[in-house]
């Protein structure tokens, strides 16, 4: 579990903040990458939350894949632990950070997206990643 | 919309309450308020937590079997709008919970029968042994009035003298 949590101690509750500079993120999807660090998330001041576009620099890779380390690519948040409010009011939040690489356009550059994935998405026009998960939260 | 359980304490969470934690295996745990969620991130199990109906059911609290838990149970199928059929399921459900809280209460009653008894019984026994504690017994063999009388006098003579020594 990422949360520790000690039972008498309540400051060490984790209390989840925005993907800003310098968040490792996790990639779910199969063009190459497995880390990525953030270098801006476009739109908004204090990071990106669930379902925004960041500019990320790639940590690490695997070896045969689309993309190399150091490269500078496009990506959509996933999952995010920090929660997010829906519509009709409740709050969703995820395990960890995690993020999908795209291109200029929004495409996703991998065919596969591995783990749940928020419908946050599909007001954000990200319907390809939609089609490509094996489950919607 | 609708009208979710919560995965510890299994209220009912209504729409525009709570927090739903979805795991990397994509299994959705929805909680009604923070103390369920924080107790979640304890990892307790709410099977050992007493307050949940998860504990009150498996150790025989509350009704486990009952032919109206079926009429709650999830479907999955969208239902086909009709005006007459959302009529008389909302009747039908201020009907089953009246049944439902019926059956409940008298699972309740069944449950407490013989206490009263049993505390009658147990306060007797703690007036014998412990008079002591109230009394002295040089005392109580001196002055009669406080000792249960031997013989057998009329009920209500006997309630009174019994009365005394109860509320000292």
């Amino acid at each position: 579990m990422a949360t520790t949590m000690t039972c008498n101690n309540f400051l060490s509750l984790q209390q989840r903040t925005f993907i800003q500079m310098r968040t490792n993120l996790k990639v779910v999807d199969n063009s190459g990458a497995k880390r990525v660090m953030c270098i801006q998330a476009l739109k908004g001041k204090k990071g990106a939350r669930l379902g925004d576009t960041i500019i990320a620099s790639v940590k690490e890779a695997q070896p045969r894949g689309k993309v190399k380390k150091g490269d500078v690519v496009y990506g959509v948040v996933v999952r995010a632990a920090m929660q997010r409010g829906r519509c009709d009011g409740s709050e969703i939040k995820f395990d960890d950070n995690a993020v999908v690489l795209v291109n200029k356009q929004g495409e996703p550059i991998g065919t596969r997206v591995f783990g749940p994935v928020p419908h946050e998405l599909r007001k954000k026009k990200h319907v390809k990643i939609l089609t490509l998960a094996e489950h919607i939260a | 919309m609708r009208l979710e359980k919560c995965w510890f304490c299994s209220s009912t969470v209504y729409p525009g309450h709570g927090i739903q934690f979805v795991r990397n295996d994509a299994k959705i745990f929805r909680f009604c308020r923070s103390k369920c969620h924080k107790n979640f991130k304890m990892k307790r199990n709410p099977r050992k937590v007493k307050w949940t109906k998860a504990y009150r059911r498996l150790h025989a609290k509350d009704m486990t079997q009952d032919s109206t838990f079926e009429f709650e149970r999830k479907r999955n199928r969208p239902e086909r709008y009709d005006r007459n059929l959302t009529e008389n399921t909302l009747k039908a459900i201020k009907k089953i919970d009246k049944v439902r809280v019926d059956r409940e209460a008298r699972h309740h009653a069944m449950r407490m029968k013989g206490k009263k008894a049993k505390v009658q019984r147990e306060a007797a026994k703690e007036l014998e042994q412990s008079i002591h504690m109230v009394k002295a017994p040089a005392v109580l063999r001196e002055d009669s009035s406080f000792t249960l009388p031997k013989i057998k006098v009329k009920a209500s003579h006997q309630q009174a003298e019994e009365n005394h020594p109860m509320e000292e």
